[in-house]
């Protein structure tokens, strides 16, 4: 196997007594999608925020594309090309498609010092926008205001963002989240595009979702990873279908 | 033209066209209470710089106006003496030039804002109200408190500072001189705020995360901002020096700020002409209730009530039938 | 044993400071609120003081009376104005208790004008103690020790008290309170109140040995908030420490830093060095907590 673009090894964090993060190991491969999954208070929100940098391990490592980054701020890792999505939409709700597209662009690009230029007429930025704005498939909204987009286009607003980093790989956290049924049904076609562009870690609870998806697919209960395998091997675990899937036929 | 554009147009037409008006018809106290008003709107637009666009509710910006006063008076009172500032490291003379002291005051005023804006965005919430304020207060405590300058009694200046090739005495050229300044800051708003800096600044005051996510860290843009905006306030501070031929620690008090914060409110927050209907108006009740009553801060306190309670969008979020922008 | 006694002096000052303080980081903790205003309720109690001394010859009625009316004063503003502004950002309330100084300012001044009133103290107060050789101001013990029993009392009131439970369970979650089927809008009256009437008290002790003039709140509520950025917000604890650091900082800078400059540099020169230096102190040691702690030395880190 191909080395792995995102390497979390042996990540450990405690709140006080509690451990939210015990000893994980997870690697995130070139071309795959992997899930992660994991009931509710499982630690997959504080696992995902010590990746992206909005909180630091108490011990472990984080490698990405070879290199340390567990030392590193938020925006220095998004800049290496670790494009996040949000488990609530976090778009920049006053601003257009376009405006928040822009501002992804311009992140990655570095330069946020100029003063004279208006971003809009600024090909440099607004060319790789509404690239990316096509990508994600909301062409006819790029002059819409976030804050009038439905539910499934903030998502898509969101990818569209992501791919504006230029990413080496995309964490995404509940994209489908809130979504109904002919969204997700979208929302999974374009993320199976999705792959092509970088590798994707997926934390997800739509089963239905991450089954379709997924190559590989991570069990995390109580802050430690129980299991990982294919979608078929982790279907068929007999202690994932106790502790997580509760038996049921998901 | 844009409803808000129209309205920005219209403001600016009001504040020259009266002044033009006041200035045929001879009154030229007027005049002075235009360019008051002007100046009072400079204060206002450096302020909404950083707390309209930037989020960053400085309630400091008293100490960069009264900088910019300070600077000017200074340098100003020396030039008169003759006597130098400094003779270390090397001479440096005082100046009755506005196109010296301008820069100087920036100057000065930045470097001032660099330093408290680092200590100050450490924090952010209620703190960063009450650190701005805070060191805003030692400034003046310290002008209060330093005899060589006037102390309490602040220090005078006689003669208006020069501007080359016009007779910056006479009022309507005064007024031309604190508008085309403000008409330049406006225009330096409206362009940094639609470039990259602006987009970024905005983005860090309405999503803090989502900005980081892409990349971008809040604290450099933002700390940018307070220096900028500080500039721009020092500026006016430096005019309203030259208006009075006056400097003293009521530039500096903390009700000054307050002032300031109170144009940029009363116009609209985060609008970019605000700040000078906020002046304007400000500077209107302040002359007309001022006759009325000596009590007149009191019905002040009463309409800034009323449109912090009643009207969030301020006098142009009123024009424009917009809602307020932060 | 001149230290000793900027020592004290430091103390009362601090704790003067204190009951500032306990209000507006109460104010802030529990209802999320900045009251500019305070300083304002700390003028209303002087003057409540000095009027009712006047009228009745009783400078304990006039301190009885300081508490009163600031505490009404503030429970008055806090159902007229405060309660329609904790839903609303820092910048509305900033600007909101801006325009309530102007308001109470001006009206004070209309009432009272603009001349200073001076209060004298009663005669088991205006004599000196002596303390092993320093013979020392009984009214200045009398505030330490005031200062100090309010503390105590305050303590006791967050800690001890079914009332205190409410305030820490309204400052943790303001949901949850209102869950427990706690009346938060008479809470939230209560501790504004409480905290107004601390303020006018203070406002009456300092207005004894100083004078009661319109804008005597406002150097002091911003001193005020200087002990509460360097003490934390919310806390009481944090109030505390944070004014006796203050206080102590501002008047021994003030006493020692003329005879320590003027060990290196010439008498006159270190006098005007030495006040100009000694006023900025505090906001020196606010930058040094700033730095070193940005959330204040009790504050919660995030």
């Amino acid at each position: 196997m191909s080395d792995p673009i995102l390497h979390v090894s042996r990540l450990r964090k405690s709140f006080g007594a509690l451990t939210a993060t015990d000893d994980v190991d997870l690697t995130l491969h070139p071309g795959e999608i992997h899930a992660l999954i994991g009931p509710n208070g499982a630690g997959k929100s504080t696992l995902i925020k010590q990746i992206v940098g909005e909180l630091r391990q108490d011990a472990g490592q984080i490698r990405f594309e070879g290199q340390r980054i567990d030392r590193l701020d938020a925006a220095a890792r998004a800049r290496l090309g670790l494009a996040r999505s949000f488990q609530v939409s976090s778009v920049i709700a006053d601003f257009t498609v376009l405006q928040n597209v822009v501002l992804a662009v311009q992140g990655a690009s570095g330069a946020s010092f100029r003063f004279l230029r208006p971003v809009l007429k600024d090909p440099a930025l607004t060319e790789p926008a509404l690239f990316h704005i096509r990508q994600a498939g909301l062409s006819e909204r790029t002059d819409t205001p976030a804050a009038a987009l439905s539910h499934g286009e903030r998502r898509k607003l969101e990818i569209a963002m992501a791919l504006a980093l230029r990413p080496r790989a995309f964490l995404l956290d509940e994209p489908m989240a809130g979504m109904g049924a002919e969204g997700a049904r979208t929302l999974v076609a374009l993320l199976s595009d999705l792959r092509t562009e970088a590798p994707i870690l997926l934390v997800e609870h739509d089963m239905d979702a991450v089954f379709a998806l997924a190559d590989r697919v991570s069990v995390l209960v109580y802050g430690r990873i129980v299991a990982t395998g294919t979608v078929d091997e982790i279907r068929a675990d007999p202690e994932v279908r106790r502790s997580y899937l509760g038996g049921d036929d998901a | 033209m844009s409803r808000a554009g129209t309205v920005n147009a219209a403001l600016l037409a009001v504040l020259i066209g009266g002044a033009i008006a006041a200035h045929l018809a001879g009154e030229l106290f007027v005049v002075t209470l235009a360019t008051k008003a002007a100046i009072f709107a400079l204060a206002g637009v450096g302020l909404n710089f950083a707390l309209g666009y930037g989020g960053l509710i400085s309630f400091g910006h008293a100490a960069f106006f009264g900088l910019g006063g300070y600077v000017t008076g200074i340098l100003a009172s020396h030039a008169m003496s003759g006597e130098p500032l400094t003779t270390l490291p090397y001479t440096m003379n005082g100046t009755n030039e506005m196109l010296a002291i301008w820069p100087m005051a920036m100057l000065v005023c930045g470097l001032a804002a660099l330093a408290i804006g680092a200590l100050s965005l450490r924090t952010s919430g209620v703190y960063f109200i009450m650190v701005t304020l805070a060191f805003a207060q030692m400034i003046y405590w310290f002008a209060v408190g330093w005899p060589r300058y006037g102390g309490e009694d602040g220090l005078s200046f006689y003669v208006r500072n020069v501007f080359p090739g016009v007779n910056s005495m006479q009022p309507l050229t005064w007024f031309a001189i604190c508008t085309g300044l403000l008409l330049l800051a406006l225009v330096f708003t409206a362009t940094v705020m639609r470039a990259r800096f602006g987009l970024a600044l905005q983005a860090a005051r309405r999503n803090p995360q989502r900005t980081v996510a892409v990349g971008i860290r809040p604290f450099g843009i933002r700390l940018t901002a307070f220096v900028l905006s500080a500039m721009i306030t020092g500026l006016a501070g430096s005019l309203y020096a030259d208006l009075n031929r006056f400097v003293s620690p009521a530039m500096l008090n903390w009700h000054m700020s307050g002032e300031i914060m109170v144009f940029v409110i009363l116009g609209g927050v985060g609008r970019l002409t605000g700040p000078v209907a906020g002046a304007m108006l400000f500077v209107a009740m302040e002359h007309l209730l001022g006759g009325v009553s000596e009590y007149w801060p009191a019905l002040l306190g009463l309409v800034l009530l009323g449109i912090v309670l009643f009207a969030p969008g301020g006098i142009v979020g009123i024009l424009t039938g917009g809602r307020r922008r932060v | 044993m001149l230290i000793f006694e900027q020592f004290l002096n430091g103390l009362q000052y601090g704790m003067t400071l204190f009951l500032m303080a306990a209000g507006l980081t109460l104010v802030f903790g529990v209802m999320g609120l900045i009251n500019l205003a305070h300083g304002s309720l700390y003028m209303i109690g002087a003057f409540a003081c000095a009027a009712v001394a006047q009228a009745t010859g009783s400078f304990w009625l006039g301190v009885g009376a300081s508490l009163a009316a600031a505490a009404a004063a503030g429970a008055l503003i806090e159902l007229a104005v405060i309660r329609r502004l904790y839903h609303r950002d820092h910048l509305d309330q900033v600007l909101a208790t801006f325009a309530l100084i102007l308001i109470a300012s001006e009206g004070t001044r209309w009432v009272f004008g603009s001349f200073p009133l001076y209060l004298s103290l009663p005669p088991s107060l205006s004599g000196t103690v002596s303390l092993g050789g320093l013979v020392y101001p009984s009214f200045r013990l009398a505030v330490i020790g005031l200062g100090l029993a309010i503390a105590v009392f305050l303590f006791w009131l967050m800690r001890g008290t079914r009332l205190g439970i409410r305030i820490r369970a309204g400052e943790a979650d303001r949901e949850m309170i209102g869950a427990l089927g706690v009346d938060i809008r008479s809470l939230y009256t209560v501790v504004f109140a409480l905290g107004a009437g601390l303020a006018g008290l203070a406002g009456a002790l300092v207005g004894a040995v100083q004078s009661v003039q319109v804008g005597m709140g406002e150097p002091v509520l911003i001193l005020a908030f200087v002990v509460i950025v360097i003490g934390g917000i919310g806390s009481i604890g944090g109030a505390l420490a944070g004014a006796l650091l203050v206080g102590m900082t501002d008047t021994l800078g003030r006493a020692l830093l003329p005879a320590a400059l003027a060990t290196i540099m010439p008498q006159a020169s270190a006098t005007a060095v030495a006040a100009s230096l000694a006023s900025m102190l505090v906001y020196i040691l606010m930058a040094a907590v700033l730095v070193w702690r940005p959330t204040g030395l009790f504050g919660v880190r995030g």
